[in-house]
């Protein structure tokens, strides 16, 4: 309970240039939270600290069409989490691996050179059933 | 039943009129009170008003029919005119009027008992409330459903109701979907005034599917005359009288019918549930997917209720023209059986005989290989028994493209001609079925082959009296029948007039003939056809323009979708000379004549008898997992409708065809499932026309006549076991159950 209470929700952003400026803030925030990430969860021997800056940069672009404050907002709320809670060890070395080091692809990257020939239907058939 | 507009109605009438009539200092004292001005009936009655006519809406898009215009009469429901037909009941008067009354024992497609007594509604100048449900309505009838006396006596037999019902809701798999829930939630009173013990009964063991709480039942007999009408075993009664009164089996027996399942959806409480599926989980966390079945050739409208991943249960979808609103046992309970021996990943058999999970990728660069090697016409292609039309048709093109013709799907055997429709279909249609008056059965047993079918036929025999004659070995009827013979002779001399059933036949108005789909296994195959064409030409009533009493029962979901996509053998030697056969999801190929160095692809869900000897297997989707189009005994077309996510690394079957044939080199032209219909446009445009009943264009089956001579080799029995018929039944552990309690030996 006294863990909720401080949890403070900063007003909203009053407009897109609002928003954006508070991105970058948080983006330099996780930037140098990484050495401390690499040392907490050991990653150097998977991962070296500019790959996970272009992973984080990689999450927020993926958001880059979003021009709605309150949106950016709420995305830039759960970032904030996501990363208190790396920082905080409430995570456990295969989580941040999995989600930041491997990505979405999986461990298995079976990418073959003979793929390039493959018409869209086949690799996206290899990789799920949707 | 709309029992929550029900409530909400009962809820605004009686806050409304407690506004105007009680006092607001016994309102400070008793916050919760239930309708005070009921206990002063009378009183109220007399500060009601003519209300104002809002237009109704029938309940549940209920119609009217009226066959002589001279029946109708004009009905008033709360002062609401409504014409019906001679002969309705109150009640349904009521729900033309959009008023739904209230009800335990009362089912539309049952007889009515009229002991339940919830029904109970105002009819001027009687005395008395009436039992709506057993009170023919008569000209200018004055009904009042919302009256306090109604809402009295409605709150009376709630209490007497609730008196000997258990408080165990909580516990309840009823709970939830419960029609004394909800009812006394909108017509129960707020407290009972019982302070005895309430009565316990003993539970009764009605077998593997139904589980039995007695103490919760109210004595509606929906399930006694629902065993005896529907269903047609006399295993269910009623015993004792008074408050000693129960539901049983006379002695110690199981409740052996097919459509026992139905007695879990018709049971207003929580008395009889589903045994598979008890404590499993809550209706109100359940998804539900309306889709069909695919375990026989019905197509049995079903809604598969899923949480999550996981199928929970099926249950019935009202579809008047196929399964009304009743499916079978196989089709509710084999849920369990789309979870157990999964295919889940590729594999590929090894040099020491067993099988190495392998990807995707190598799987088909195996198969492409070997299939490079052999010679095209010793390619061979099967589809299953519950293969979908998209499927079928990519595994054609594919194969057609690889230069094979031998492709054909499991149970339509060899000696079938695809050319005409109205020589594999049920050309009278299932709901046509109950316009005929005389059943000619030749080789096939409904009753555990279509139960649906079975079901509609015995609705038939028992509303008209039709005659039945029955063609094949000895088998169990739930109807009155004769059996003529065993064999194809019986037939030869029907056909001759020296037989009795002849003169039945030719005096009948719509005689119907069903042939079935075992016969397509025969040898004799052809020389049956050209028999009933004989038949039909003799037996002139058989074809008119009207009617079309020549019917093939089919047996599996995919058959009739595979012979409008022209699923054929081109030529009779198959098997003996294949050197690769590629089965999909076809378990029951007879095997034996291949030769032991053929290369055999399985692709399927379940590790079924086809991966006995498969070198390498596809896994793929079940019914519940991708969207298919079947079409029916009868020729109508439906959409299964994804319901869960597929299992482990399977993938839809045409999408595996269509990933193979680009291994292959011989890509298919199509990528999406809309790109597979536009193609199955061009073959059989039929079955893009969905939940439309597509029947035969030409009548009769128009064969050459004298195609050899019917052998004396009696008909046989089709399905074994009615519980094990596929891979996802055979799979089932429920099933299994079923099949070692209930099947008949």
């Amino acid at each position: 309970m006294a863990f909720a209470m401080r949890v403070k929700v900063p007003p909203n952003s009053a407009n897109l240039q609002e928003a954006r400026h508070r991105t970058f803030d948080f983006f330099r925030a996780a930037c140098r939270s990484i050495p401390s990430i690499m040392d907490i969860y050991n990653l150097y021997d998977v991962v070296n600290p500019s790959e996970l800056r272009s992973t984080i940069a990689a999450q927020i672009r993926k958001n880059a069409h979003i021009t709605n404050p309150k949106v950016i907002d709420m995305l830039l709320f759960k970032g904030m989490e996501e990363l208190s809670n790396i920082t905080e060890h409430a995570k456990q070395r295969h989580h941040i691996i999995g989600q930041y080091v491997v990505g979405n692809k999986g461990l298995v990257q079976d990418v073959d050179t003979k793929d390039e020939g493959l018409s869209p239907f086949l690799k996206n058939f290899y990789n799920s059933n949707y | 039943m709309g029992l929550g507009s029900l409530a909400s109605r009962a809820l605004r009438s009686s806050s409304s009129s407690r506004v105007l009539s009680t006092n607001p200092r016994y309102n400070l004292i008793r916050t919760i009170v239930s309708t005070p001005e009921l206990h002063k009936p009378e009183a109220a009655t007399e500060a009601a008003s003519e209300p104002d006519l809002p237009k109704r809406t029938p309940i549940a898009g209920a119609r009217v029919h009226f066959p002589n215009p001279d029946d109708v009469i004009e009905v008033f429901v709360d002062g609401y005119p409504v014409k019906i037909p001679k002969g309705m009941t109150v009640l349904q008067a009521c729900s033309v009027a959009g008023v739904d009354i209230p009800r335990f024992c009362y089912h539309d497609r049952l007889s009515i008992a009229g002991n339940c007594r919830m029904c109970l509604v105002e009819v001027e100048k009687s005395p008395k409330p009436v039992a709506s449900c057993a009170m023919p309505a008569l000209p200018g009838m004055k009904i009042k459903t919302d009256t306090p006396i109604a809402k009295k006596a409605r709150e009376g037999v709630m209490e007497f109701l609730l008196m000997n019902h258990p408080l165990d809701c909580p516990i309840c798999d009823q709970g939830g979907e419960c029609d004394l829930q909800d009812q006394s939630m909108a017509f129960g009173s707020d407290r009972g005034r019982f302070t005895e013990t309430k009565r316990s009964v003993v539970d009764k063991n009605l077998g593997p599917l139904v589980k039995t709480v007695m103490t919760r039942c109210i004595q509606c007999t929906r399930c006694v005359r629902f065993a005896s009408e529907i269903a047609g075993v006399q295993d269910l009664g009623m015993l004792g009288r008074g408050s000693g009164e129960e539901i049983g089996t006379y002695v110690e027996k199981l409740m052996t019918s097919e459509l026992s399942g139905n007695v879990i959806d018709i049971c207003p409480v929580g008395a009889l549930t589903s045994k598979p599926f008890a404590f499993k989980a809550r209706n109100w966390e359940l998804k539900g997917t309306e889709t069909i079945d695919v375990t026989d050739a019905v197509g049995s409208n079903i809604r598969i209720d899923s949480r999550g991943p996981e199928v929970m249960r099926i249950v019935p979808r009202l579809n008047e023209d196929i399964n009304e609103e009743w499916i079978s046992d196989k089709t509710r309970f084999c849920y369990d059986g789309l979870k157990r021996q999964r295919l889940s990943d590729p594999m590929i058999r090894g040099a020491d005989g067993h099988f190495k999970p392998v990807s995707w990728r190598d799987a088909l660069a195996v198969v492409a290989e070997v299939l490079h090697q052999v010679k095209p016409e010793e390619i061979v292609g099967v589809a299953g028994k519950l293969s979908d039309a998209e499927s079928m048709m990519s595994l054609k093109d594919f194969l057609n493209r690889m230069g094979s013709n031998n492709i054909w799907c499991e149970g339509n055997g060899k000696y079938l001609d695809a050319d005409l429709r109205s020589g594999y279909l049920m050309n009278t249609s299932i709901s046509g079925l109950e316009k005929a008056d005389c059943f000619l059965l030749v080789g096939t047993q409904p009753r555990v082959e279509a139960v649906m079918v079975n079901a509609r036929i015995r609705k038939t025999v028992r509303a008209t009296k039709a005659k039945v004659g029955y063609i094949g070995p000895p088998t169990d009827f739930n109807y009155d029948h004769d059996h003529l013979g065993t064999t194809p002779e019986t037939l030869a001399a029907i056909l001759d007039g020296n037989h009795p059933f002849s003169a039945a036949l030719s005096t009948a108005k719509n005689p119907a003939i069903i042939i079935g789909a075992g016969i397509f296994d025969r040898q004799d195959t052809a020389a049956i056809l050209s028999l009933l064409n004989s038949l039909s030409a003799k037996f002139k009533n058989l074809i008119t323009p009207e009617w079309n009493g020549l019917n093939v029962l089919l047996l599996n979901a995919a058959q009739a979708a595979a012979l409008d996509l022209g699923l054929i053998p081109e030529s009779d030697s198959g098997m003996e000379s294949a050197k690769f056969v590629y089965l999909m999801g076809a378990d029951d190929t007879n095997l034996d004549d291949l030769p032991k160095d053929a290369f055999v692809v399985y692709q399927g869900h379940h590790g079924d008898k086809g991966v006995y000897r498969a070198n390498v297997i596809f896994p793929s989707t079940v019914f519940s997992e991708k969207e298919g189009t079947y079409e029916n005994t009868e020729g109508c077309v439906q959409q299964t409708v994804p319901a869960v996510p597929t299992v482990g690394d399977a993938r839809e079957d045409w999408k595996i065809i269509r990933a193979l044939s680009e291994v292959c080199g011989v890509r298919l032209p199509y990528d999406s499932i809309s790109g597979v219909r536009s193609r199955i446009k061009n073959v059989a445009p039929n079955l893009l026309r969905v939940d439309e009943r597509e029947a035969a264009v030409f009548s009769g089956l128009l064969k050459p006549e004298g195609s050899g001579k019917v052998s004396a080799v009696p008909f046989g029995v089709t399905v074994e076991n009615f519980y094990m018929t596929d891979a996802i039944t055979r799979a089932s552990k429920i099933m299994a159950q079923c099949s070692a309690l209930l099947a008949k030996k």
